[in-house]
């Protein structure tokens, strides 16, 4: 559905986007996630006919965002970072508008206003201003805007800034629900976002895609690192430890008052009773033995941080 | 074609909503209503007092140095404060194209211009000595009507120009001064009247581009100088070109 190749974009001498290729299969939600800065907003904006790309393509549903830009913005719904809107007009009102300029009349457009409004519940709010607004149903507001055309592909910036838990999820919830009937690009830099409502997910750092793959082999892979770490009291030798089996690496370090143990094995189910009976064994105090899994920020931080590169699909 | 009509009337209806709209037209007619006043009692004066063309009266001196700071208020929010809130990014990412955009915008303010105009239709029938059992115009009406007509175009171009430097600014504050100074150039050398040799090439080359003066001696009397046509129309559409320009290169950034 959208297909990115080779994108790159000049803010004067300073390289927002380099060399960003990315594709979103139709029916998915792609997260796209980054550090602030790191160029997400940029490749939005490139994709919704905003700005220009220095070089490189984007096409969005066969229709090259360059030359065909008036197509595809009929065929893209675009909520941007911090939802503007104009203030003075009532809900209602403004929705009307946006559907008129999208080119929805008459009937159609006030079956689909209603059915725009329903879905993002703002029924209680219809003929409130919106200068009136919290934040979180202005966001809705937003996104109902989005939704006005019906179109295939929905590009949202950042759709849960600055909302409180309640609103998070909710939204999360419609985004999820509408995830069933159109393509979703949204941008986030909270990967709890990017583990509930996405399917796969890109991370750009510092303009250029560092890691582009499925939730799943995002998750085997953090999987993958988890490992058994043991903490004991006093002076212990890690070569008691050397002969286990199945074990593939084992990293000491000092902590005060003793030693903590990292075993990394493929099979952490049973290395953990051989761990405890060696130590028994010697006679060592084991204080904690537990597993430790890196979470999905851990893989984040470390892969933007350039520590751990991850394997593209 | 209905889009363009749907940002028409959002860009009109929002005058109406903010402040600023009600300010000008207060202002705007509490001035014109004055000047009426003036050519009323000279009008009904009785012996050698009197005015040949009243409609030199109404759109003198003190109404240019009012017209002045119109056309930078109607058109300072037009692109300014979108660029400032941002709702601009969401205009331009909508099947609109970029001269629907400027033309909409446009014709909204134009179409709020000509409202600020048609309260003075009530001094009509005065200016034309109107006799309402036979409906026959007692003076020559064309004075009035080529009055109309020139501070029609006389006020397209003005907004044009406010509506161009409108787009290219940040902030409507800024906009607003931009415009009050660029329309100075139009308007300034008409208030150096008492001062100025009619003969010189100085005032000929002045002359060409100072509204007030074009008023005074051409559609005050009732004449069409299509040199004057001219300029406003060609120097209208000139600024909304360049509007769409520099809408455009937005994109390009």
């Amino acid at each position: 559905m959208i297909h990115v190749s080779h994108l790159v974009k000049y803010y004067g001498d300073y390289a927002a986007v380099q060399d960003v290729s990315f594709d979103v299969p139709a029916g998915q939600i792609v997260g796209f996630l980054g550090p602030n800065g790191a160029g997400k907003s940029t490749t939005m904006r490139i994709l919704t006919g905003f700005l220009t790309a220095t070089s490189g393509k984007a096409t969005i549903a066969g229709l090259d965002v360059f030359w065909d830009s008036v197509e595809v913005r009929r065929r893209i719904g675009y909520m941007a970072e911090s939802c503007p809107l104009y203030t003075e007009m009532r809900v209602e009102e403004y929705l009307r508008f946006r559907a008129g300029i999208k080119g929805i009349y008459g009937a159609t457009r006030r079956r689909r206003l209603d059915y725009v409004i329903q879905r993002t519940w703002l029924g209680d709010v219809r003929r409130q201003i919106i200068g009136t607004l919290s934040k979180g149903y202005r966001q809705r507001v937003g996104l109902a805007d989005a939704l006005l055309g019906l179109p295939p592909v929905l590009i949202l910036d950042e759709p849960t800034a600055g909302l409180d838990p309640t609103q998070i999820r909710s939204t999360r919830e419609l985004i999820r629900e509408l995830g069933q009937e159109h393509t979703i690009l949204l941008s986030t830099h909270i990967l709890s976002e990017v583990e509930m409502t996405c399917d796969s997910v890109i991370i750009i750092n510092k303009g250029k895609v560092v890691a582009s793959c499925s939730l799943e082999e995002l998750t085997r892979q953090a999987g993958e690192r988890a490992c058994l770490v043991a903490t004991f009291d006093g002076l212990v030798d890690p070569d008691a430890f050397r002969g286990l089996p199945g074990l593939t690496a084992l990293s000491p370090e000092t902590i005060p008052g003793g030693v903590r143990l990292r075993f990394t094995t493929p099979d952490m189910a049973s290395m953990a009773p051989l761990v405890c009976g060696r130590a028994v064994e010697r006679g060592m105090k084991l204080r904690e033995l537990r597993p430790e899994r890196p979470t999905l920020e851990d893989m984040f931080v470390n892969i933007t941080g350039g520590l751990v590169g991850t394997r593209e699909q | 074609m209905r889009p363009t009509l749907s940002l028409i009337r959002r860009e009109f209806t929002a005058y109406f909503v903010s402040p600023i709209g009600y300010v000008v037209f207060a202002v705007f007619l509490t001035v014109t209503g004055y000047l009426f006043y003036l050519s009323l009692e000279l009008l009904t004066a009785r012996g050698p007092r009197g005015i040949s063309f009243p409609m030199q009266l109404m759109v003198n001196d003190v109404f240019w140095l009012v017209f002045l700071f119109i056309p930078p208020l109607l058109t300072m929010r037009l692109f300014a404060e979108e660029r400032a809130t941002g709702t601009l990014e969401t205009l331009l990412t909508t099947p609109l194209r970029d001269w629907q955009i400027v033309a909409s915008k446009f014709i909204a303010c134009l179409l709020f211009y000509v409202c600020l105009w048609i309260p003075t239709l009530l001094y009509l029938p005065v200016l034309l000595d109107l006799d309402w059992a036979t409906g026959l115009v007692g003076v020559d009406p064309w004075p009035v009507l080529t009055t109309y007509l020139g501070v029609f175009l006389a006020g397209a171009m003005f907004l044009a120009l406010g509506l161009l430097i409108s787009s290219l600014v940040k902030t409507p504050m800024v906009a607003a001064l931009v415009s009050l100074f660029v329309s100075l150039v139009f308007i300034l050398a008409g208030f150096w009247r008492p001062d100025m040799d009619t003969s010189g090439a100085a005032y000929r080359v002045l002359y060409f581009f100072t509204v007030p003066l074009h008023f005074e001696r051409n559609f005050s009397r009732g004449l069409l100088d299509t040199r004057q046509l001219v300029l406003y129309i060609s120097l209208a559409l000139f600024c909304l070109f360049l509007t769409v320009r520099s809408l455009e290169s937005r994109r390009w950034r």
